[in-house]
């Protein structure tokens, strides 16, 4: 199911472009890169994101799911939600 | 244990020795008394190992924003005359060549760089070779300069506020009396250390010999993390600013029976909303709540101890009442100082705790810090804040609004001006406005209105990351407008107003 995988990736990684990333001046960031450490999710950020995980992937994540070790860059939120869309 | 980060700690005894020998290596180095030195890397316990030990050297430390664009950090090097950096391998690549040049050297936390007397990058381990067990002398004052805090300036430039041991003593001695920090309290670092709610964190901490605990970015943006963190780690006392509080309260579940430790929770640097005080107040019945306020150029200036069976009845938090050794007043616009109740006026504040004003700006500190000229007997200056207060029957003040056009959001101050001097500074740009727009969770989010050049076409993401080269993250504008031109007063001014108005609070996208 590889493309299934990239196609997740490719929308996570849009969505951070296109509705996080854009408005923070940044252009550009790695999918293993920390999101949070470089400024590009903030406070706020973050819960836009899981409320576009949720609907876009139609998954649940719990507050306490809410983790750095869960969302800090584009390769582990996708291993989060194809972990979920496994189940 | 003094310091604790990212899963690391250091004792007191190392704490001393290692900013001992860092300040050997400076002043070997050629460091005098009053020079500055950059500290630019994310918090770790090494931060508060550079922030003694430049003190220890004689010099003033000058904490630089890790997440800042190179522009920014460029100028705040050159402007206060920056010669040594503390710093890491991936701090430094950030900046431009022209900024490397004008540092005599870097000292690398994290070990990077090489050997050998001389050489520009000195690796950590260098310390080692300096005595660990007497600091160099140096013969300071208290009026001495101890930081230099850079927040936004109207004209598109950062300002630095110039601190002097004193202005930080005056704060810190009043919180350890206020706040009885004992040595075994655990006190939560939450503010990033080139914003002055920090002071309180690291100073009363080591003033106490208590712990700090610094709250770095992968906790302090999970709610539910940060609230294990805070139980863990048995936090005694938490200082932030209201967002990162009600950032607890909405998504971490916090329970009175997980935080049987904390004790105080003191806030700062934004208005807290009534709603969630009241919730915060009725969820941790056994915490003390402070809301403390102050600008930069005062350190802390006034305190409310929140008074819980008040809280019902209250539709806005006072900003209180003066700190121990702090005067402050109010004064209207017939110059004379407010004494009935419910007047308004500017906040003025005068004492040991006041500034001296803005690195190498006598014009802007002229403006700011002025003679105080409600008493004749003696030369002093006071502070006008641009803060609009009143003054109530219980003889707490009250905030009201600004004289200007900065704001606040998520507690950092913002002047809309250099916001608009960035969106200016791009060549399609012809007009534009800053706006803020009130918003519950976070105090303001930014707009902006901008009315290109004809020949030019713009788009958003094109003008945010612009501004993002400029300015740092949280003062880009979430959401730009673009007009064929901006409405303007019946004097030719760009109507703030109207554009303000005709920017609802529900057109960003909500959480």
């Amino acid at each position: 199911m590889a493309t299934e995988t990239a196609s997740v990736k490719d929308q996570i990684r849009e969505f951070i472009l296109r509705d996080l990333a854009s408005a923070k001046g940044v252009s550009s960031f790695s999918d293993s890169e920390s999101l949070m450490e470089s400024g590009v999710i903030d406070s706020l950020g973050i819960f836009r994101l899981v409320a576009f995980l949720e609907e876009t992937f139609r998954v649940r994540i719990g507050d306490e799911e809410i983790t750095h070790d869960n969302l800090k860059s584009v390769d582990s939120i996708e291993a989060m939600v194809t972990s979920k869309l496994k189940k | 244990m003094a310091v604790w980060a990212r899963k690391r700690s250091i004792t007191y005894r190392e704490l001393d020795q290692r900013s001992t020998q860092l300040a050997h290596l400076l002043r070997q180095r050629g460091l005098k008394k009053g020079d500055r030195v950059g500290i630019f890397f994310p918090k770790c316990v090494e931060s508060v190992v550079c922030m003694f030990g430049v003190l220890k050297a004689g010099g003033v430390y000058v904490p630089l924003d890790p997440q800042a664009p190179a522009d920014r950090v460029g100028y705040i090097i050159e402007n206060c005359g920056i010669r040594v950096l503390l710093t890491n391998k991936e701090r430094r690549a950030v900046l431009t060549a022209g900024t490397i040049a004008a540092l005599d050297y870097c000292v690398m936390t994290d070990d990077s760089g090489s050997n050998g007397s001389g050489n520009k990058v000195v690796p950590w381990s260098m310390l080692g070779e300096f005595p660990s067990d007497r600091a160099p002398e140096v013969v300071l004052t208290e009026t001495d300069l101890a930081y230099i805090l850079y927040t936004s300036g109207s004209t598109g430039r950062p300002k630095g506020v110039m601190l002097s041991h004193q202005n930080a003593l005056t704060f810190v001695e009043w919180c350890a009396d206020k706040f009885k920090v004992r040595s075994d309290d655990r006190l939560s670092n939450h503010a990033p250390l080139h914003f002055d709610l920090s002071v309180f964190d690291v100073y009363n901490a080591m003033e106490a010999g208590a712990t700090v605990y610094l709250v770095t970015e992968d906790l302090a943006l999970f709610p539910t993390t940060l609230a294990n963190f805070i139980e863990t780690q048995q936090i005694t006392i938490w200082y932030s600013v209201p967002s990162a509080l009600m950032l607890l309260l909405l998504h971490a579940n916090l329970t009175v029976e997980k935080l049987p430790h904390l004790r105080t929770i003191l806030f700062a640097g934004e208005v807290f909303p009534m709603k969630y005080l009241r919730q915060l107040a009725d969820l941790l019945p056994q915490v003390e709540l402070f809301n403390l306020y102050g600008p930069t150029e005062t350190n802390v200036c006034t305190y409310y101890h929140v008074e819980r069976e008040r809280l019902a009845g209250m539709d806005k938090l006072p900003i209180g009442i003066a700190c121990e050794n702090t005067e402050v007043f109010a004064v209207n616009d017939q110059d004379q100082i407010v004494n009935q109740p419910g007047e308004q006026g500017e906040l003025y504040v005068r004492g040991p705790a006041v500034t001296y004003g803005y690195w190498a700006d006598p014009e802007k500190t002229k403006k700011m810090v002025v003679p105080n000229r409600f008493q004749p007997n003696f030369n002093e200056n006071m502070y006008r804040t641009g803060d609009l207060v009143t003054l109530a029957e219980d003889g707490n003040y009250y905030f009201q609004g600004r004289r200007d056009s900065q704001i606040k959001s998520r507690g950092y101050r913002i002047e809309l001006g250099d916001i608009e001097s960035a969106l200016l500074s791009h060549p399609g740009v012809r007009e534009a406005a800053a706006i803020a727009i009130p918003d519950e969770l976070v105090g303001n989010r930014i707009k902006a209105v901008v009315a290109a050049h004809e020949d030019h076409e713009l788009k958003i993401v094109e003008l945010q990351q612009f501004c993002g080269t400029i300015i740092p993250k949280y003062m880009i504008p979430e959401q730009i407008e673009f007009l064929d031109a901006l409405p303007k007063t019946s004097t030719g001014k760009i109507d703030r107003v109207s554009l303000a108005k005709a920017a609802p609070a529900n057109d960003l996208a909500k959480v």
